[in-house]
């Protein structure tokens, strides 16, 4: 057994899966876990020939300063929104908030600030005169530039963040693991009580509602994506028209009422401490599983567990794929839009992406190592017969 | 009590019509601003464009394309890899799927008829490098702040859209009233959020705006209005702000009341009334032609924002919006906030339409301490 699900129970066994050679702890240690990602932060800054940083994304943020805003739809999260901004050399981060209680513990007090609103004029001209002062010189990173903002910051050298953010990211200590592995049980546990419902003449919004109380009964978490409850169609023709052909999913949910038979595609994700889980399952409405179905679901474990044999350190994101295409007889089991797998963070989709329209050669140049993460969601689809989806999470350990 | 509420379809108001005259709007403003194509990332603004329904996230994403408005030949190109949620008006042609190489999404961009010729583009965000992306694929343009066209074409509601506002404000009270129901001692914050999540979602919209709807203000020591929702447990007397939103067909509405647990104070009863003086004077200067500054007072902190496909410009706070003007068709939130060591805080919230004379109250929640 070389790697950890972490979807399933831990504790597991007295197998200890290390990462960088510290175990995966039960519970992370949140201020570890904040001064490490500084410190990786730092390490590309200098490494870029960067002065610093001015985040505005939320998972960015997220990831930069540790700091919590409630769950928020896109608009509120752009408007009344956390920045950061990260001095090379100066390990704390600077954090504008309009939500001072999300400030984690270990960051100075003298590092709060009062919110900015970089999408307004006024706001931004303050907030490019935060910056002057924090970072008075060289060239700065930056994840997005409202034009109030781009107009403020004229002056400056900027580039995109992504050269410092997407490596930093991309290999995930043993504290992060552990939020991820807590995410996931939290997400795991209210679709369990979600699954029960799953009868004929269910609505979608129902599932959804069940899905949110539960969800936030378990503990400290918010919802990252509309719950997806889809029923597929036997063949694509029979689905929305789509640009490639392939399969449309997915497509958000409604107050769709469920039938007898359906084939469900469900698909979750929530936050905790910043980062995301993903569940995915294919459930069935009032119907045991014929065995078609069966056989499907049995195809997708083997395309998973003919990936999960090659999964160490060392191998390519384009031996995953290939590994992926023979356990299916030849053919590619994801959906042509997606990928055959990717990782969760502070984003609910990241690096290492794998088998998408990037391209073999950019699978080839992606080595996994200790700390990925591979969200494995292999799609078996017999047109005219529907298909078998699920996803889980695994993590490329040290030993694999 | 359950349905289909949530769906850009609505058997009162005629969604078509609604995205219509959107439409128009948006032509119009790209016209007065000299804009020859727009290239839009807000959810909120592609949503404003296309009146397609689009997946659900939580949290503010960096710019990226996600759809594309070309004057020259007014079609809306959307990024969506189906049909599905898509109105009719967009053709299968007007759609570009969803890429992770920027090669292939630049060559979808490329396809787009009439895009190469356009002049100047505006985008509703801006991240670097995009100067260069953009240049591939308009090499004339010049990118400019599509900001002032967009909300211009947003700001002014349309009947229907104040409609659709308003169908969301009666989910927020149904909420608010579940909330209210669920507060008692011993319960906690994150139990009233539960109650509104499963009151919004049981109404078929599942989305809500902010998930910090609830704070229990502190009877004791300093006090500030928290947004983000804790396991703190109610006491007897205290006083809790109750705050939901909803989002009806992508259009935010939402109130505020705060109420007590059990008894109240008459010092918080003071508090509650100084709270809804403020409050009713701000809502009386929400009218055309005034500016954000004056609906601030002295007595308490007072915070405005737009309503619409979610929250939008105007802000109006202490620091920020005070030269704002109001138009008519706006719809504001507008809030009062007061606080009083050893006693809490109370907040109290309204949605309003400003049209041409006395402001339009929205919602219709009682307004007294429970």
């Amino acid at each position: 057994m070389a790697r950890v699900s972490l979807g399933s129970a831990w504790g597991k066994g007295n197998i200890v899966h290390t990462v960088e050679g510290r175990p995966i702890p039960e519970l992370p240690d949140l201020a570890r876990m904040h001064r490490e990602r500084s410190d990786r932060i730092q390490e590309q800054l200098h490494a870029q020939g960067l002065a610093g940083l001015v985040l505005l994304g939320t998972s960015a943020v997220s990831y930069a300063t540790g700091a919590a805003q409630p769950g928020a739809d896109s608009a509120r999260a752009g408007l009344f929104r956390p920045v950061a901004v990260v001095v090379t050399g100066e390990p704390a981060p600077h954090l504008f908030t309009p939500y001072p209680e999300g400030a984690p513990g270990d960051l100075p007090p003298d590092h709060v600030h009062p919110p900015a609103f970089p999408d307004l004029d006024e706001g931004a001209a303050a907030l490019a005169t935060a910056v002057s002062e924090l970072i008075p010189r060289g060239r700065i990173g930056i994840d997005e530039l409202p034009h109030p903002l781009r107009a403020a910051l004229a002056h400056r050298d900027v580039v995109s963040a992504g050269s410092v953010m997407v490596p930093v990211k991309l290999r995930k200590t043993a504290d992060e693991l552990a939020c991820i592995r807590i995410a996931q049980r939290c997400n795991e546990l209210a679709m369990c009580d979600v699954m029960p419902l799953l009868r004929p003449g269910v609505r979608q919004s129902t599932l959804t509602a069940t899905f949110l109380d539960r969800l936030h009964e378990l503990g400290d978490v918010s919802n990252g994506i509309d719950p997806i409850w889809q029923p597929m169609p036997a063949s694509v023709a029979a689905g929305p028209w789509t640009t490639h052909g392939d399969i449309a999913f997915p497509t958000g949910s409604t107050g769709e009422v469920l039938r007898s038979g359906d084939v469900i595609w469900c698909d979750t994700g929530i936050h905790y401490e910043g980062y995301a889980s993903d569940f995915g399952r294919t459930w069935l409405v009032g119907a045991e599983p014929t065995a078609r179905q069966r056989a499907q679901y049995e195809r997708w474990q083997d395309v998973t567990d003919a990936v999960l044999a090659l999964c160490k350190p060392g191998v390519t994101a384009l031996d995953l794929d290939r590994g992926a295409i023979a356990a299916n007889g030849g053919t590619k089991p994801w959906i042509e839009h997606f990928y055959l797998s990717h990782a969760v963070g502070t984003d609910s989709a990241e690096m290492p992406l794998i088998g998408t329209d990037l391209g073999e050669t950019f699978d080839e140049q992606q080595v996994l190592a200790p700390g990925m993460i591979l969200v494995l969601e292999p799609v078996i689809w017999e047109d005219g017969y529907g298909g078998y989806r699920a996803e889980d999470i695994y993590a490329v350990t040290d030993d694999g | 009590m359950t349905g289909l509420l949530a769906q850009q379809e609505s058997g009162q108001v005629d969604m078509a019509r609604l995205r219509a005259d959107r439409r128009r709007r948006l032509f119009d403003a790209m016209a007065a601003h000299g804009l020859d194509a727009l290239v839009l990332g807000r959810a909120a603004d592609v949503a404003f464009a296309s009146g397609a329904r689009q997946l659900w996230t939580a949290g503010a994403r960096p710019f990226g394309p996600g759809c594309v408005v070309v004057a020259s030949t007014g079609h809306v190109h959307l990024l969506s890899t189906w049909d599905e949620g898509v109105p009719p008006e967009i053709g299968h042609d007007d759609l570009f799927g969803l890429k992770w190489n920027p090669a292939n999404l630049l060559g979808s961009l490329s396809a787009i008829p009439g895009i190469e010729q356009a002049r100047r583009v505006g985008t509703d965000s801006y991240s670097p490098g995009f100067e260069q992306f953009l240049a591939a694929v308009a090499p004339d343009a010049e990118i400019v702040d599509a900001g002032p066209a967009l909300g211009e074409a947003r700001s002014a509601k349309s009947e229907d859209e104040v409609a659709l506002i308003e169908r969301a404000v009666a989910v927020a009270e149904a909420a608010l009233s579940a909330m209210d129901d669920a507060v008692e001692p011993g319960a906690t914050e994150r139990d009233l959020m539960r109650a509104y999540l499963a009151a919004i979602s049981r109404l078929g919209c599942m989305q809500p705006p902010t998930e910090g709807v609830a704070c229990a203000t502190p009877r004791s020591g300093p006090v500030t209005l928290r947004r983000l929702t804790s396991e703190r447990q109610l006491g007897p007397g205290q006083l809790v702000v109750l705050n939901p939103s909803a989002l009806y067909a992508g259009y935010e509405g939402g109130l505020g009341r705060t109420v007590a647990v059990g008894e109240v104070s008459p010092a918080a009863a003071r508090l509650a009334a100084r709270a809804r003086e403020v409050l009713d004077a701000a809502i009386d200067r929400c009218r055309a032609g005034a500016r954000g500054a004056d609906l601030r007072s002295d007595d308490a902190a007072v915070i405005a924002y737009g309503l619409g496909l979610g929250v939008e410009a105007p802000v109006i706070g202490a620091d920020v919006g005070g030269d704002a003007e109001q138009r008519s068709g706006m719809v504001l939130s507008v809030q009062a906030w007061v606080a009083e060591e050893g006693v809490g805080g109370v907040l109290q919230r309204d949605a309003v339409h400003v049209v041409d004379g006395t402001p339009r109250v929205l919602s219709r929640y009682r307004s007294e301490l429970v």
